[in-house]
């Protein structure tokens, strides 16, 4: 956000969100706004109520109060026209059984009135992009957990849209799986397509935005690009060391946190902390991540808000 | 209401869902023309030898050509309710096809037209079949009344597809499917003149058969496809009455389905 030619429209400006289920506050007064070309990531455990903007951004669920815009206008005011400049990857699998992997590309470029003619030469190129080629015949249920992914994301390029919203695109596969769909994605944004994922992995939201907001109970807790959030939330390293701790380790002026069955001891310089242990005790050194960034802003790992 | 509620429905929308049940059904035209095809030939030879012999003639008609028009009408409200209820629900529930439909240009209303015209077509794929085995077996008046017959069908089948989308929209499981037909459309076959006149009913019968739709869309077909004398005043009557439950049952089904899929 900060350094952006201020003249520029957000892509999307959400303001004071909030959506309710009957008992249920999905989402608490959430503010935020995502530049054209840049990559967003929504960050939060389960339940933390990302879906549920993603569904409001997509006019799929409306808001209980608070202000939404995408391209500078209403979703609802905007309607058809907004539908064609964003390419949705939901984050169950609806693609089509009933349709071959190639028919299911074609009959969703038909959702977006796009010609046949063009159709015919873009469907084999997405294919292509997404390493789908060869099995465009295959049926979808002969697709294996990251090809069906891919598919998803091929889908959504159908009509060569702005904004790409990723409701957790590789959750549930496999590393090599995840590597093509993160280089596919990095692709996208180089070509200056802007984008928005949700997820719950640290290491995605790493490498893949330039800005990444975390969420829990439905609020936004803090937002910015990854190494800013490090910076201001712990410090370059963390000092795990599993209990029971050694007897009589001075803990003077060290920010710990205590996740059960350890303690995370964040320093600028891991001797900070290891000089205050006695020969003998066991621990880890690691760079500081936006693990550590979610655990002390909500006191809880990430992968257990479920 | 959301994005989906306030444009103006585009044909050409609609027309890509109708192109997508198209494009799944084209790999199933096989068994599906066998079964649409083999089902009345059934019915007609068990009918036309078993009642056939006794009834002599019906409403001033031989028995055979007043049980066609009664089958056209009774194929189109299966297929057309059998697709808007069991397979509707299947990619509205099921297989979420509808979800992903929603997240492109295409409204819900277009969505919706899309099912339900997609629903009628094979209603009047299924009669359309009717009439072929009628012509081979000789229980077609005039076909020139059939003819004219044809467009009173699509009415027909346009109804029973909107009033089998209002039993979707409301459906929590399969189950409720299963009360559809037992008390939606089996009634439609029994009572609504297919294999006998309605009048040969006691009046509580004659009563709710003049509800079911199905009951004004053989009283205009009958006469129409055998080349009998048509009362312009009772036809309009009925066409009235089709149409309005079909508008009803639309506006009903659409309403329930924003409610579930946007709340």
């Amino acid at each position: 956000m900060e350094g952006k030619v201020s003249t520029a429209t957000p892509v999307i400006a959400v303001e004071a969100l909030e959506k309710r289920y009957g008992e249920v506050h999905a989402v608490r007064g959430v503010s935020f706004s995502i530049w054209p070309g840049t990559c967003v990531g929504l960050l939060g455990p389960n339940g933390a109520g990302k879906t549920t903007i993603m569904r409001m951004i997509m006019a799929l669920a409306q808001p209980t109060a608070g202000r939404l815009s995408l391209f500078g206008q209403a979703p609802s005011a905007l309607g058809r026209t907004m539908r064609e400049r964003v390419g949705l990857v939901p984050q169950e699998d609806n693609l089509d059984p009933d349709l071959s992997v190639r028919q299911n590309l074609e009959v969703y470029g038909r959702y977006f009135g796009r010609p046949s003619l063009e159709l015919a030469e873009r469907v084999p190129r997405l294919l292509e992009f997404m390493q789908l080629g060869e099995r465009a015949g295959a049926q979808v249920m002969q697709l294996s957990g990251g090809m069906k992914r891919r598919l998803i994301i091929a889908r959504a390029l159908i009509a060569d849209p702005e904004l790409i919203i990723l409701d957790e695109p590789t959750t549930g596969l496999d590393p090599q799986a995840r590597v093509l769909i993160w280089r596919r994605l990095t692709d996208l944004k180089r070509e200056g397509k802007t984008l928005l994922l949700t997820t719950h992995y640290m290491d995605e939201a790493q490498r893949l935005c330039d800005r990444i907001i975390i969420i829990d109970g439905g609020k936004v807790l803090d937002e910015g690009p990854p190494r800013d959030l490090i910076d201001r939330h712990t410090r370059a390293y963390v000092v795990e060391i599993p209990k029971p701790l050694p007897t009589g380790l001075d803990e003077a002026g060290l920010e710990r946190n205590d996740i059960g069955d350890a303690v995370l001891y964040y320093a600028n310089d891991p001797v900070e902390v290891t000089r205050r242990l006695p020969p003998q005790a066991t621990y880890t050194t690691r760079l500081a991540n936006l693990e550590d960034v979610f655990l002390r802003l909500t006191g809880h790992g990430l992968r257990e808000g479920g | 209401m959301s994005a989906s509620g306030d444009t103006i429905p585009v044909n050409r929308y609609s027309r890509a869902v109708w192109r997508r049940n198209a494009t799944v059904w084209r790999k199933l035209i096989g068994p599906s023309l066998a079964t649409n095809v083999l089902d009345p030939l059934i019915f007609l030879f068990a009918f036309g030898y078993g009642l056939g012999a006794v009834i002599d003639r019906v409403g001033g008609l031989n028995y055979l050509s007043f049980v066609v028009p009664g089958m056209m009408c009774y194929a189109a409200m299966f297929a057309a309710s059998f697709e808007s209820t069991v397979s509707v629900y299947a990619r509205f529930h099921m297989q979420r096809t509808w979800d992903a439909i929603l997240a492109t240009p295409v409204t819900l209303t277009e969505l919706m037209l899309g099912e339900m015209s997609w629903a009628a077509t094979k209603g009047m794929f299924a009669s359309c079949c009717v009439i072929a085995v009628g012509t081979i077996w000789g229980g077609i008046g005039s076909f020139w009344g059939v003819a004219a017959a044809l467009p009173v069908l699509v009415l027909g089948a346009v109804c029973f597809a909107c009033t089998g989308l209002v039993v979707t929209a409301h459906a929590q499981s399969w189950d409720v499917f299963s009360y559809f037909f037992t008390f939606w459309v089996t009634p439609m076959f029994m009572f609504s003149g297919t294999f006998f006149e309605v009048t040969r009913f006691p009046w509580f019968v004659q009563v709710i058969a003049w509800v079911l739709p199905m009951t004004h869309l053989i009283a205009v077909v009958r006469p129409v496809a055998a080349g009998l004398p048509v009362d312009p005043l009772a036809t309009a009557g009925h066409l009235v009455y089709l149409a309005a439950l079909a508008s009803a049952a639309f506006w009903l089904a659409r309403r329930r389905f924003s409610a579930r899929l946007f709340g």
